[in-house]
């Protein structure tokens, strides 16, 4: 689903005219959109369990050795471990009780606590996340506002299809080809993984371990680490790069029409001013929002590249909960994926108030 | 059993849950886990020797009476001894290792004598208390590895021997024994962290930490997502000859391995499937033999499941339709026919003369005797787990075209492991493609396809389907003279060709790629390898 | 007034995104694409499923584009598996469309609690990580390329319902369909005479420009063992092949370049009808 293509004005906050009402009114939406996230999160865990449980296979069969299921005692010993023993609606209140305490229960694959779990694989994800939006941001703004500056030229015609062929491109395939160019062929990747093996983590901080390397002053694991997200990072970027450059250039394209642009250059100010005092920040607003969906679209997109690239990550992780049946695994994903995505969007709606140009041009 | 060994791009996420494991596994105060400083084993001081081990990780504990995965056999087989053993590549003769034993002529008592002077890594004697404890752990615990010594009674003697009882026969037990499972452990040490012979035990977290074995190695560090480093025991006063002061087992994927291999970046790679190995670049050793895991078809024999799998024309006809050089020649280098049930590493294993044959027109008349007349069938296989690198989607589609060849359709069911086992397990499928790991090295393991057993349940073969089959059955678990048992195997194994539900298709290869300059690369079914073996000529 | 021959007037009837050189040649891709959809197993050189070639093939030795590891021809395979993928992409879009565009409606006309609810409803699939929801879908479903669609649709509807619903809100306030209302029109009535024509277009633009991605969802899918059953020719399952035999390049790259090339050729399809329905942003 292309981010590009949903209602950038959903959830616009109310601007009120004076300054204390505004205030208040954004206390209010900022109050109403946290309950309706909260609410969100609850829907969330629901909808995971409610597939996860319509899986025809016995989670317990997954969970224990072959020879280890076969015998009923140490079944009805699991069972009532993780509480399977219990009805549906039971377990899920159970789950429920227990997610106010911030406790996400414990994996049945991997016998340790989903929230550790987490705690290991969402910075892992987070570390090419951001890499890429970031990549992604700079170098797609810049040719959204390029390509839209230079509208129906060569420059606008070849960065559209550049676009567009970062949004054709299927990542998978994109990783496969890239680990086989730049490892397998060339040799200037690194393997898979975070780390050359051999290489020790640095000290846990952040959990990312190009940041925990500078931190600790390890210069040499930065170097590996950085080494090892070059590739995965890159392949992301790519298809973001041509999400936001499209949807940047219709931004600025729309803002090139609206009142205010005209007023501007009706004015006579030179274009380049006008282009940049007002359509870019006029556009800054939708383009931020996609910036947000992208991020959540990348998410998405890091399953299929941790598989390719065997990063151990959140991808990684909810791909093999989702096939081993490990069902607060998913869970736990899942109300991850959706806290996040939650997050961004709260941000993104907050940072309306702030750069929001009719707030200010129209004074 | 069903040990995951998995490969290519399912090996990537298992990576990845693998990653998952650590923190939670650390325990003690070091919630991150992995802050142990300096590079892993790369900065070992001059002149001490290390080996760097690459395979596809597959750990969820090193508690000996827990784990039940590959890669945690190679780690525990080399941190704790067992009572008995076997030597190199040896695998069907069982040898003293902390103790010697002698049994009754029945095969019902087991007197085992404590090997004198013995130590755990921290210098204390290993004790017959220690044996008992640990033997009584495994069965208390409830995990996965307890069902290997079930029915088994475990007393002590005096304070040089132990006695193992069984009500019925078993000449398997002695190679039961020799798993790495039975790893004897510092009672003591263990019982000061949380241990205990029952499902009290809390020891879990601290073995994962500390190795409490007497084992040639003890264990440095382990993080369960990417390597585990073991240090030579310093107090190691057994038969073995450690060679490499440091051993690092890294968590690598196979296309890693390969290159790793290849650049002497390491010195053994454990996770290459056949394919790969038949591209190697010059200079690295490898060590191919047909693995001890068996790929077979099951052909269910419930006419309530399929009317038509049921009828035994059926299953010759199947037995006959497949083209078993054709599968050998996917599953790559190393690969070999299944002869039997019983793969060829095992007492009692079938000669080539004695495998199934391939005959498109006695398949086409049996197919149709069947009553094949296209329709259709389900083939069902997990899709997830690549058995020893064999990838068993490949291959059931192989399968499906030699049997649509002599008039048979089958519709492919591929499904996770996790979602299909249940099938399995239940009966359910009308076609399932499987594999089978030893569990122990006795052919005993594979009686479970037998009539009424575990998998031939599987297969809806119930009791009192083949008397003759079951005859041979109960002699199999039963017989202990070496010649008779070796004879009741084979006639089983034949018998079980000629009239069981199963096809045996192909033992896929284990290929260890490794530098010249290692020694002492030896496969093993069990523990894949003995690492404290190495050597380095 | 000069009148126009027909040949021109079809030339006009083209948006004009497709009239220049490169839009030609997407349009000509997809099209290529769409005929081989009808007939590629006829005019495949091989069986797509015959296992009877040598295995490992590399392009241009026993055939075009080289063999698999089952020795089956990759190009025959990869005409076969144009049908597969672009024919399941469109039934999903179309499916998706019907019924995010049918929420979106009663979402945007009838407001309210039916607003509110489908709306939240709505915002709780968006916040699903896309290829996560599906996943546990086809997952719980078990893989086949039906549960794979049904995965897919899980989480592409949401969009239209979005859309829709913001253009029958803005069209709800429009006068013409106030007058219909007060003349006691039904609401049925409303929808389909006043509403419903206004959303098509917009509509029609997003589902051109959701093909691409349909294709790439539902071979991302395929690539992770969750939708296509084996031995159907799928250009993701194909790709997937690729992962365990790396130095085989071949295997990977040329069902890649399909894909590649179909969600390209659509998406500068869709691109141009937007241009062309929605002047404001067309590159003139």
């Amino acid at each position: 689903m292309s981010p590009a293509s949903a209602n950038p004005d959903a959830g616009r906050p109310p601007s009120g005219a004076g300054g204390g009402r505004r205030h208040s009114a954004l206390a209010r939406y900022v109050a109403k959109r946290l309950v309706i996230a909260v609410g969100l999160l609850f829907g969330m865990t629901l909808v995971t369990f409610c597939l996860t449980n319509l899986v025809p296979g016995d989670p317990v069969a997954a969970a224990l050795g072959q020879r280890a299921a076969d015998d009923p005692e140490i079944v009805a010993r699991f069972r009532t471990e993780y509480g399977l023993d219990r009805s549906l609606p039971a377990q899920y209140l159970a789950y429920l009780g227990r997610l106010i305490r911030f406790d996400l229960g414990t994996s049945w694959q991997t016998h340790h606590a989903v929230a550790a779990d987490l705690a290991k694989a969402v910075p892992a994800t987070m570390e090419i996340a951001f890499g890429a939006i970031v990549g992604a941001a700079l170098i797609g703004i810049t040719f959204g506002a390029w390509s839209a500056y230079r509208r129906g030229l060569a420059t606008d015609q070849v960065l559209r299809l550049v676009s567009l062929i970062g949004i054709s491109l299927p990542t998978f395939w994109t990783a496969i080809v890239c680990f086989y160019v730049f490892y397998y062929r060339l040799g200037w990747a690194p393997g898979s993984g975070r780390l050359t093996p051999g290489v020790a983590a640095p000290p846990n901080v952040t959990g990312m371990y190009t940041v925990d390397a500078l931190l600790a002053g390890e210069w040499r694991t930065f170097v590996d680490a950085s080494a090892h997200l070059a590739l995965p990072t890159l392949v992301l970027t790519l298809y973001t790069i041509g999400l936001l450059t499209r949807f940047s250039r219709t931004s600025i394209l729309e803002v090139l029409d609206q009142d205010y642009v005209r007023a501007a250059k009706a004015k006579g100010l030179p274009g380049r001013v006008v282009f940049f005092r007002y359509v870019l920040r006029g556009a800054a607003v939708p383009v931020l929002t996609v910036v947000g969906l992208a991020f959540g679209s990348l998410l998405s997109g890091t399953v299929l590249v941790e598989s390719v690239f065997g990063w151990p990550g959140l991808g990684s992780y909810a791909y093999q909960a989702a096939s081993k049946l490990d069902l607060l695994a998913v869970m736990g994903v899942g109300l991850v994926v959706g806290l996040v995505y939650l997050c961004v969007n709260l941000a993104v709606d907050l940072a309306y108030g702030f750069i929001d140009p009719r707030v200010r041009v129209g004074r | 059993m069903i040990s995951t060994r998995t490969s290519g791009l399912r090996a990537a996420a298992a990576a990845g849950a693998a990653a998952l494991l650590l923190s939670a596994c650390g325990g003690g105060g070091e919630p991150g886990g992995t802050t142990s400083g300096g590079a892993g084993g790369q900065t070992a001081k001059s002149g001490a020797t290390q080996i760097v081990v690459d395979t596809t990780f597959d750990i969820k504990t090193i508690d000996p009476g827990r784990e039940y995965e590959p890669t945690g056999q190679i780690l525990v087989k080399a941190l704790y001894d067992t009572l008995l053993t076997f030597a190199d590549d040896d695998t069907t003769t069982v040898v003293a290792d902390l103790a010697s034993y002698q049994s009754n002529d029945d095969q019902t008592e087991f007197t085992f004598t404590m090997a004198p002077g013995r130590v755990f890594s921290d210098g204390s004697p290993v004790t017959v208390d220690d044996a008992v404890f640990s033997l009584k752990r495994l069965q208390g615990l409830k995990g996965n590895p307890s069902f290997l010594l079930d029915g088994v009674s475990v007393e002590k003697v005096d304070d040089q021997t132990l006695k193992l009882t069984t009500a019925d026969p078993s000449p398997a037990l002695p190679a039961v024994l020799a798993t790495p499972s039975c790893g004897i452990v510092n009672s003591k040490l263990v019982q000061e962290n949380g241990g205990s012979t029952d499902e009290s035990d809390a020891a879990e977290e601290f073995l994962n930490q500390t190795s409490a074995g007497s084992g040639p190695y003890v264990l440095d560090k382990l993080d369960t997502a990417s390597e585990a480093v073991l240090v030579k025991n310093p107090n190691y006063n057994g038969p073995q000859t450690p060679v490499y002061d440091t051993v690092i087992v890294r968590n690598t994927e196979p296309a890693t391995q390969k290159m790793n291999v290849e650049r002497g970046d390491s010195q053994v790679a454990l996770g290459l499937s056949g394919d790969m190995v038949e591209s190697l670049a010059d200079g690295v050793e490898v060590e191919s033999v047909p693995s001890a895991t068996v790929v077979f078809l099951l052909i269910n024999s419930d006419p309530a499941v399929s009317e038509l799998t049921s009828k035994p024309e059926f299953v010759k006809a199947v037995k006959a339709a497949i083209d078993y050089d054709s599968l050998i020649e996917i599953a790559g280098r190393g690969a070999a026919q299944a002869n039997g049930l019983v793969p060829s590493v095992f007492l009692g294993a079938l000669e080539d003369s004695e495998a199934l044959k391939y005959d498109a027109a006695a398949a086409q008349a049996a197919a149709q005797a069947a009553g094949a007349t296209g329709q259709k069938l389900t083939l069902s296989f997990p899709n997830d787990i690549d058995p020893t690198g064999l990838n068993l989607t490949t291959l059931a589609e192989r399968i499906q075209s030699q049997l649509s060849a002599v008039g048979i359709e089958v519709d492919l069911a591929p499904a996770p492991f996790a979602t299909e086992i249940d099938a399995y397990r239940d009966g359910k499928e009308q076609i399932g493609l499987w594999y089978w790991n030893p569990d122990y090295m006795d052919p005993a393991n594979y009686l479970a396809f037998g009539p009424g057993q575990t998998v031939g349940l599987r297969a809806g073969w119930k009791q009192g389907a083949n008397a003759a089959i079951e005859e041979l059955v109960s002699r199999g678990y039963t017989t202990g003279d070496l010649a008779e048992r070796k004879t009741v195997f084979e006639e089983w194994g034949k018998a079980m060709n000629a009239d069981g539900p199963f096809v045996p298709l192909v033992q896929p290869g284990s290929n260890v790629v490794y530098q010249p300059s290692v020694t002492g690369v030896y496969y093993n079914p069990v523990w894949l390898i003995n690492v404290a073996g190495l050597g380095q000529s | 007034m000069t009148r126009r021959s027909p040949t021109a007037r079809l030339w006009r009837a083209i948006p004009p995104g497709l009239r220049q050189p490169l839009g030609l040649a997407a349009g000509l891709i997809a099209l290529a694409w769409l005929v081989i959809c009808l007939i590629g197993p006829a005019i495949a050189p091989f069986d797509p499923l015959a296992q009877d070639l040598p295995r490992f093939s590399p392009p241009g030795e026993v055939s075009f584009l080289g063999t698999d590891e089952l020795g089956r021809d990759l190009f025959s395979r990869i005409l076969a598996g144009a049908r597969v993928t672009i024919g399941l992409a469109l039934v999903l879009v179309c499916l998706s469309m019907l019924i995010g565009s049918l929420l979106g409606l009663l979402a945007g006309f009838f407001g309210r609690w039916v607003d509110e609810a489908i709306m939240r409803f709505t915002d709780l699939v968006m916040a699903f990580p896309t290829v996560i929801l599906a996943m546990v879908t086809a997952a719980a479903l078990g893989a086949s390329l039906f549960n794979a669609v049904l995965a897919a649709l899980v989480v592409s509807w949401p969009q239209y319902a979005r859309v829709v619903r913001s253009i029958v809100l803005g069209l709800r306030g429009n006068d013409f369909v106030w007058s219909g209302r007060l003349l006691g029109f039904s609401a049925v009535r409303s929808i389909r005479v006043d509403i419903l024509p206004g959303t098509m277009g917009p509509t029609l633009v997003l589902a051109s420009l959701d093909i691409g991605t349909a294709a790439l969802l539902l071979s991302g899918l395929s690539f992770l063992g969750l939708g296509a059953r084996p031995p159907t020719p799928e250009w993701g399952s194909m790709v997937s092949a690729a992962v365990s035999h790396f130095d085989k390049w071949w295997l990977g790259v040329f069902p890649g370049l399909a894909i590649l090339t179909v969600v390209i050729s659509f998406n500068f399809i869709g691109d141009a009808l937007r241009d062309a329905l929605d002047p404001g942003v067309a590159p003139r």
